[in-house]
């Protein structure tokens, strides 16, 4: 029986199983004795003698037998009158799951240089990550978009100084209204739009200060308030801190921001501080965020997504930090082209030193001299019945269902195993506690690398399994204030290369590290709409 | 990323110091209701808690309030007798706290706390001792919360016993007046403070740093007190029971079982509903299965009757010329009315990973792979077999699973594995983790969780006998908790703790209450 790749454990005499067992090992004789059992791959060789390899894996022939016996036998008894469809082959593509009914618009609150664009920017990063549907509408956005084309096209110049932000220049401030209340047309409609997405996230960044007033929250509840199933929360970024506001003034001039060019802000910020009014209406949602975290109020936030919201605003810092990011070292299953396992680190592999919870990860960082924490959320994308095969044996076996992974790499699911969305999930609560962490340096595992590396220089979902992170490279995350820098440092040791660039496209995942904040709208949506 | 997490020999998370939670408010705010929630949450998490309530260590010291001195509870003009009496019992708590800290890390202090002088006295006293104390003011304002709150927990108080129920509340008002004249909310800014309004209407929060107490923050935004029922049911047998790789299918006996399921948990829910005076048909009933083919193939039936429209359309008389109608049973009447439902798949409920062991029996396990066997054997929890999961990694796993399970207000229906279902009703009832791979999850009970404001009432109903119910029981494995390691083996029942089983008819009593 051993060369059609079953365990030679399984000799008749040996043979105490449970009655299934029995009836799949059955399922096998019976297909010997018919001649109609071809090895369609050998498993692996067990690695010790006695240890039996996996019974279920897609490289024997049981599971393809199994799928063809139960598809009959299985629905008998059900009453259904549509039975689900029937289980085979190696995995398959899972839709995107019903996250919740609601839609949701954030709107900030706070005078300038309190921190609202860094807060929208992550909080969207975040959310997209977690596949929410999220588009930050930006009044200041749009304010400057339509100056420029308006300067490009009919050379007029408008002056977006201090008189022109004074709640006293009426015209400047019925100018500002307008522009508000189109910001917030264009994101009624977006969500209009979007109907078939089961749930989605919107931010209203409006930094320019006209959310400041109640009157201002009082019109964009009501204007909500005539849109069916639409909630509405308040992000109110409080700063008294004197030497925050000023490193954020310092940052928007660095930065080029244009309406910071004549060294006019602080005047600005002044117009601004005389009519602000801070979020006291008891009848609001609204979190209040002090310093930078310092401080957080909530009132009436409910929902699962808002106070996951909350949650992840209160874990956020901005203490200056790094993080490194290091797959293991080249593995004997990397030499062999495998995927998945837990094998030994390759004779080559234990010449670099760095951390997490396979053979491989730990042993690669065995020699470093820091605290290491071994976490199982880390552990790589298990491959399920797929684990422990090459890329070639897979196809061999089950050539259509391979050719569905690579259609939506993202969405598929190896059956007994994970999908990439399922890592993302897994991972969650890893990015909220790395928020929280300063430097800090991991050590992980190809998909897992690419799904926190996405978050962080938020790429989207399509392009995310196909991100490189080589061997025996470590990427150095530095994050600013609108994104990341990176730096990577390639070891010079040799390893094999695991990536599997997506086939048939040309189209790889570019990497838009910039940290620089964008000032004007780039999205056609957003300037399109006329008020 | 937290579940019963450490198992240092001081039991201590190692980074967190050791935390006062001093609960503030007046009597029947729900006081009591947040401090179990919370201790619950963190003994999970593996942080030695403890909530020191004044109020039952003076009914233990001094008895109900028959036995009290008459102004015991007015805050006014006080004999000296009384005074003496009211220190020794504060004093008392005082002491039970300190004897905690000596190995524990967190102690909630559920007492009204109500003046700001008494307030620093104590926080600053612990503060002294490096011990990081937070103030959690519970606050309501809503007068139906506070009698509902009242006529539920106080007045079954033995401060009340053989009370009549109107007269008890009158005199439970009376006490709640006479500390609302001396009561000063929390407004001292010096030290961190959580304010909750109206049971999470509105939660502030004033300097709160460090993991563990964010953690504290994050939970108490997520529960609520709202009557309502958590079921539980073990998915179908399936086609290859121990094998997690396979992912199989429902066997036949798995469909026939996932029926009766429906059927059950229908008929169950309509009679407690209905107790509660509710109408089923407007309550929704939520389901979340993993998303493992076993587990949501058993909530196949549930969602077919949610389509279904009610028009009977598989009469043979409206059919006469299908020839080859062969139903293996009559089929039932159409149910009338479509079941409110929503079924959601949960990718981090799969059952235990059983890494190398896959596709084996306990039996194959223990002779491929003797030493690692052992080593399971002797601590379930925590052993982890070469790529497998522990019992501590599927809790990591499942603790966002948990907050969602704080936060749902609907009726749950959790269609899930045993090795699933033992960690999330261990986190219920409040069980030690070491014994989460010993709590028996029968396939074929029904259990009913009902959230209390000092635990939970959890009972068991059995509505089903067929294959698969217990595993495999001629398994020659027989020490205790070792069949457990497969999620889908062996529920033998020998030396377990069992939650207690209740034939479908009997009568509703609370059967396993932890206070």
């Amino acid at each position: 029986m051993a060369e059609f790749g079953v365990p030679p454990s399984l000799n008749p005499d040996s043979r105490e199983i449970a009655a299934d067992l029995t009836r799949a090992a059955d399922a096998l004789e019976t297909m010997q004795a018919s001649g109609d059992l071809a090895p369609v791959v050998t498993t692996i060789p067990p690695t010790s003698p006695g240890i039996p390899p996996a019974l279920f894996g897609a490289g024997g022939p049981m599971l393809k037998r199994f799928d063809h016996e139960s598809a009959v036998a299985s629905r008998t008894r059900s009453r259904a009158a549509s039975p689900p469809p029937t289980v085979k082959g190696i995995g398959k593509k899972v839709a995107k799951p019903d996250y919740s009914e609601q839609k949701i618009v954030v709107a900030m609150v706070g005078l300038p240089a309190r921190g609202k664009s860094y807060l929208s920017n992550k909080l969207m990063i975040y959310l997209r990550w977690l596949e929410y549907d999220v588009k930050v509408f930006n009044v200041g956005q749009l304010r400057r978009t339509k100056a420029r084309q308006k300067a490009l096209k009919l050379g007029v110049k408008e002056n977006h100084n201090a008189e022109f932000f004074s709640h006293s220049n009426v015209q400047g401030t019925q100018s500002r209204d307008n522009l508000a209340e189109e910001s917030l047309e264009m994101l009624i409609q977006w969500l209009k739009k979007e109907e078939t997405l089961g749930f989605m996230v919107y931010i209203i960044s409006i930094p320019d200060a006209t959310n400041s007033t109640r009157s201002r929250r009082a019109k964009i509840e009501a204007r909500l308030a005539k849109e069916k199933g639409m909630s509405l929360i308040f992000l109110e970024s409080l700063c008294d801190d004197p030497a925050t506001i000023a490193a954020n003034v310092e940052l928007k001039v660095s930065q080029g921001d244009p309406d910071y060019k004549d060294h006019d802000f602080l005047r600005r910020i002044r117009e601004y501080e005389k009519v602000y009014e801070t979020i006291t209406e008891p009848h609001l949602s609204y979190l209040r965020i002090t310093n930078v975290g310092e401080e957080v109020a909530m009132s009436r936030i409910n929902g699962y997504l808002s106070s996951r919201i909350a949650f992840y605003l209160m874990n956020l810092h901005i203490r200056p930090r790094n993080i490194f990011f290091s797959r293991h070292g080249e593995s004997q299953y990397n030499v062999e082209g495998k995927i998945g396992g837990d094998s030994l680190l390759s004779p080559r592999g234990m010449h670099c030193v760095w951390t997490s919870t396979l053979k491989r990860t730990i042993q690669t960082a065995q020699y470093l001299p820091y605290t290491k924490l071994t976490w199982k959320s880390l552990d790589e994308l298990d491959a399920g019945v797929c684990d422990g095969m090459t890329y070639e044996e897979i196809e061999q076996a089950y050539p259509d269902d391979y050719a569905n992974r690579d259609e939506d790499k993202f969405n598929y699911r190896y059956r007994g195993g994970e999908s990439y969305r399922d890592v993302v999930v897994r991972l969650e609560p890893v990015i909220m506690e790395l928020e929280r962490q300063e430097n800090i340096l991991i050590i992980g595992h190809q998909a897992i690398l690419r799904c926190l590396y996405a978050y962080f220089h938020h790429l989207p979902q399509v392009d995310l399994p196909y991100i490189k992170i080589p061997l025996h490279t470590v990427i150095k995350l530095t994050p600013k204030a609108y994104g990341c820098d990176e730096e990577r440092y390639t070891l010079p040791i040799n390893a094999v290369d695991t990536h599997r660039p997506k086939p048939k496209t040309a189209r790889q995942p570019s990497i838009n590290s910039t940290t620089q904040r964008r000032y004007f709208v780039e999205d056609e949506d957003q300037t399109k709409v006329s008020a | 990323m937290v579940a019963p997490l450490y198992t240092t020999d001081s039991g201590l998370l190692f980074h967190a110091g050791k935390i006062l939670v001093i609960a503030i408010g007046l009597p029947a705010r729900g006081k009591t209701h947040i401090s179990r929630a919370l201790e619950r949450y963190l003994r999970w998490m593996g942080v030695k808690t403890q909530v020191v309530s004044l109020g039952d260590y003076r009914r233990k010291n001094l008895g109900g309030a028959q036995k009290l001195p008459p102004d015991y509870f007015h805050l006014g003009e006080k004999s000296p007798e009384t005074i003496a009496l009211r220190k020794k019992i504060s004093d008392g708590c005082e002491q039970l706290i300190w004897d905690f800290f000596q190995t524990g890390q967190v102690v909630i202090y559920d007492a009204n706390n109500g003046t700001r002088a008494a307030r620093q006295t104590l926080a600053e006293k612990f503060h002294n001792k490096g011990i990081h104390v937070i103030l959690l003011e519970s606050v309501c304002n809503n007068k139906e919360i506070i009698e509902a709150n009242i006529r539920s927990v106080k007045i079954s108080s033995p401060d009340y016993r053989g009370w009549d129920p109107d007269q008890a509340v009158e005199d439970y008002y009376t006490r709640i007046r006479d500390h609302e004249e001396y009561y000063e909310p929390v407004e001292e800014k010096d030290w961190p403070y959580i304010r909750i309004i109206n049971v999470g209407e509105k939660i502030m929060v004033n300097n709160i740093k460090g993991y563990l107490q964010s953690r504290i923050v994050f939970f108490i935004m997520n529960i609520h007190n709202r009557p309502r029922t958590i079921y539980f049911a073990r998915s179908g047998q399936s086609l290859i029971e121990h094998s997690f790789k396979a992912d199989s299918d429902l066997s036949p006996a798995g469909w026939e079982y996932a029926e009766k399921l429906k059927e059950f948990v229908v008929e169950r829910r309509a009679k407690s509903l209905e107790q509660r005076g509710l109408n089923p048909q407007e309550q929704r009933l939520v389901i979340w299965t993993s998303t493992r083919r076993r587990a949501h193939h058993t909530a196949w039936p549930f969602l077919q009757a949610a389509t279904s429209t009610g028009s009977s359309t598989s009469t043979p008389a409206a059919t006469p010329n299908s020839m080859n109608l062969t139903f293996v049973e009559e089929p039932k009447p159409i149910n009338q009315t479509p079941l409110n439902i929503k079924v959601i798949e949960k990718p981090q409920m799969s059952e235990i990973n059983p890494g190398i062991w896959d596709g084996l029996s306990p039996d194959q396990a223990r002779k491929y792979y003797p030493q690692d066997w052992e080593r399971f054997v002797k601590d379930p929890y925590a052993f982890r077999a070469p790529r497998a999961e522990s019992y501590h990694d599927l809790s990591v796993r499942i603790e966002p699973i948990l907050i969602e399970l704080e936060r749902e207000k609907e009726d749950l229906l959790i269609i899930g594995h045993a090795s699933v279902i033992r960690c999330l009703l261990a986190y219920l009832i409040g069980l030690p983790a070491s014994e989460i791979p010993a709590i028996e999850i029968a396939r074929g009970d029904l259990l009913e969780v009902v959230p209390a404001s000092y635990g939970v009432h959890c009972q068991a109903f059995h509505f089903w006998d067929g294959p698969g119910r217990r595993g495999n029981e001629n398994a020659a494995v027989t020490e205790k908790d070792a069949n457990n390691f497969y999620e889908n083996y062996a529920e033998d029942t020998k030396g377990k703790r069992k939650v207690a089983t209740q034939e479908p008819e009997a009568s509703i009593s609370a059967v396993l209450e932890t206070a």
